[in-house]
């Protein structure tokens, strides 16, 4: 498997972090410590210096693993429904955090301690490259409302989708794509949302500019392996990562049973819409080989895809924010039985 | 007891349907003051402390058709929970960034993005030298971050943006002491601190200041309708609340007032309090007052602690003295009670 690979560079990339972050204590003692009884700064480690001393054993992180990931734990202690009680009990301050919130008792605890960090880890495998293609997934979302929006004529409302790839996401994923030696898209998005600020003058360069953008966000993606970006279990870690922002972003376009916020509205249309796409793509095998799951999923997804029917926010929202919350759910649920058992 | 013939109390009549109800819930449910001035004491540590006169304030407290009350985060200081780690002092805070309908006058909503579901965000607060941990997660849809004002190593200083259902920790020593803030610094900053994702960080002296009726008084604007341009402006969230429910405190007691000017879009507002004058310690790092005014000018992001007592009784209004800015709603009034 490829999981070799990415233990090797993720060993890497810690020994890095772990390099700047003693330059950065030793900055620390030196430059503040105006307090003499305030003992020397290394005695707190930050969460890169404690990553670096479990070194390349993986630890889960339960303040940031996806579902699959917290099902390891789930799977070695026997508890239905587990991962989803540790999601729910988040942040943790300390691991220890599981016993005092009566996640787990202590001795559970006892058995899986040494397999759960709360600290910054150097994502691995799987998991790593579905935070990867849920970041990439997220600014396909954007992109593709941006692209609706301006064949609308409407630049000014496609300026935030447009923006919101390089603000939000791509300092977030810079680190991979240089590990995966994707190429530089970020000087592009840039230009794109300048031509697109400053009017969208020239349409036929917004147009080129915007599909090169599309693109690179597609060779991005294209930098996973093909068979994984097939892998129905993979694939449907993603969309749930589209649907739960999908699904925040829509709660916060609605106030007083009315579309407050266009642009969160337009975000999670763009979220759906990617989603979709890449459940099409997934459609025959799941139908083949989970047609239960496969039925539930795809009628739910059909159902809250009713509620965005429009680029612009219908003047009533076609499902309360709970109705869209219960669908996501649903789907979530169903793709976690799918995830699970493809991981037995 | 209440002046109708005041334009003050007139122009809470407009808000208010039933102020006399109001005024008896205040008396009914006066005992949950006393809980904040415990906590204060047990703050300044174990030898016997003066007390700051703080009039008592109602548990329900009105929060206007709010999940919170400004009255409540006037004087709500979140200590953290404490433990000891290598013998030094660890306070740790829970910060979780999610999405929430405001109710900014009875016309308006407004959906804020902010930590904790209140706007602003918990007034966090530390000594010196100890050392702050905050567990962040995020679940506001749009990916957010907690970039801290202070001291603190490059990989604490909150710009990288975390995506929704992420964590993570900001860890650093309390430094220097003065009043702070926190925000979050996802671009375009402007609308994220404008939807509400901001705070206070307040970290004290090694020696407490002397004692006071403390609150906090943060100046926040709101695009309602993503114009560019702010609609509304409120002191700790809601506008005009302060008019509407003036801050009792006793003639005479010592006021110590941390304020801070969050209002993006506008480059400046100034603080004035009528009818007072107050010492100013800039950005809350210094035991001395710099100077003495009744107004000072503060650009977005700017903060001092500003201290004063009250000669008479009455009510007084706060306001920057950019009028239309608190005519739209950031305004607010101190009902002085008698001493005697």
């Amino acid at each position: 498997m490829k999981i070799k690979d990415y233990l090797t560079v993720a060993i890497v990339a810690c020994v890095a972090s772990v390099v700047i972050s003693a330059c950065n204590n030793t900055t620390k003692t030196t430059e503040t410590s105006p307090n003499p009884t305030t003992p020397a700064a290394a005695t707190a480690p930050t969460p890169e210096m404690s990553g670096m001393k479990h070194g390349g054993s993986k630890k889960i992180n339960i303040n940031s693993a996806i579902l699959s990931e917290l099902d390891k734990l789930e799977a070695k202690l026997g508890i239905p429904a587990l991962s989803n009680k540790i999601q729910a009990e988040r942040p943790y301050k300390t691991p220890e955090e599981l016993v005092s919130k009566k996640v787990i008792d202590q001795q559970q605890y006892d058995q899986i301690k040494d397999l759960v960090t709360i600290e910054d880890i150097v994502l691995t495998g799987v998991e790593k490259d579905a935070d990867y293609m849920i970041k990439l997934g997220l600014m396909k979302g954007h992109l593709f409302v941006a692209k609706e929006l301006l064949d609308l004529k409407q630049p000014k409302d496609a300026e935030p989708h447009i923006g919101h790839p390089v603000e939000e996401i791509y300092t977030d994923v810079a680190d991979q794509l240089n590990e995966r030696k994707v190429k530089e898209f970020k000087t592009n998005l840039i230009a794109l949302e300048d031509l697109v600020k400053a009017g969208a003058k020239d349409m036929s360069k917004v147009t080129n500019n915007l599909k090169e953008s599309q693109e690179s966000i597609d060779l991005a993606i294209a930098a996973l392996p093909e068979t994984q970006r097939k892998d129905p279990k993979f694939v449907l870690q993603v969309i749930n990562g589209l649907l739960e922002t999908a699904n925040s972003e829509y709660g916060a376009s609605i106030a007083d049973g009315k579309f407050k916020a266009a642009i969160e509205y337009q975000d999670s249309r763009g979220f759906i819409a990617y989603a979709n796409m890449l459940y099409q793509g997934i459609a025959v095998s799941m139908e083949k080989d989970q047609p239960a799951a496969h039925k539930i999923i795809i009628d739910n997804l059909k159902q809250l895809t009713t509620a965005w029917p429009k680029t612009m926010p219908p003047a009533t929202p076609v499902k309360t924010v709970a109705e869209v919350g219960a669908l996501v759910r649903t789907i979530e649920l169903n793709t976690q039985k799918v995830i699970t058992v493809a991981a037995k | 007891m209440s002046n109708l013939d005041s334009p003050l109390e007139r122009f809470r009549q407009r808000f208010i349907h039933n102020p006399l109800l109001h005024r008896r819930q205040l008396l009914k449910y006066g005992l949950a003051g006393l809980g904040l001035t415990t906590a204060g004491l047990a703050w300044q540590g174990l030898k016997p402390q003066p007390t700051a006169k703080i009039p008592p304030v109602a548990a329900n407290s009105p929060t206007m058709g709010n999940s919170f009350s400004p009255m409540q985060t006037l004087r709500d200081f979140d200590y953290g929970t404490v433990k000891q780690e290598n013998g030094r002092t660890v306070r740790e805070f829970k910060l979780v960034a999610g999405n929430t309908t405001l109710q900014l006058n009875t016309a308006v909503s407004f959906n804020s993005w902010n930590f904790n579901g209140r706007v602003p965000a918990p007034t966090l607060r530390a000594k010196a030298g100890e050392l702050i941990r905050v567990s962040f997660l995020n679940q506001g849809g749009h990916s957010h971050s907690v970039h801290f004002h202070g001291f603190h190593p490059a990989a604490m200083d909150g710009i990288k943006p975390i995506r929704n259902g992420r964590g993570t920790i900001y860890e650093f020593e309390a430094e220097p002491y003065g009043v702070h803030l926190y925000h979050c610094h996802v671009a375009p900053v402007t609308r994220h601190v404008g939807k509400g994702l901001y705070g206070m960080l307040i970290i004290d002296p090694p020696e407490p200041r002397p004692v006071a009726d403390e609150m906090v008084l943060l100046m926040g604007g709101y695009d309602t309708n993503d114009d560019g341009k702010n609609e509304l402006y409120a002191f700790n969230g809601v506008p005009d609340y302060y008019m509407m429910h003036p801050i009792e405190i006793y003639q005479h007691q010592l006021i110590r007032l941390y304020v801070l000017n969050m209002i993006e879009i506008d480059p400046a507002v100034t603080f004035h309090l009528h009818a007072n004058m107050f010492d100013v310690y800039p950005t809350g790092m210094s035991l001395k007052p710099s100077h003495t005014s009744d107004v000072i000018t503060m650009g977005t992001a700017e903060r001092h602690i500003l201290e004063f007592k009250f000669k008479y009784p009455g009510e007084f209004m706060f306001h920057p003295h950019q009028d239309g800015i608190a005519e739209n709603g950031c305004m607010g009034a101190f009902k002085v009670i008698s001493a005697t």
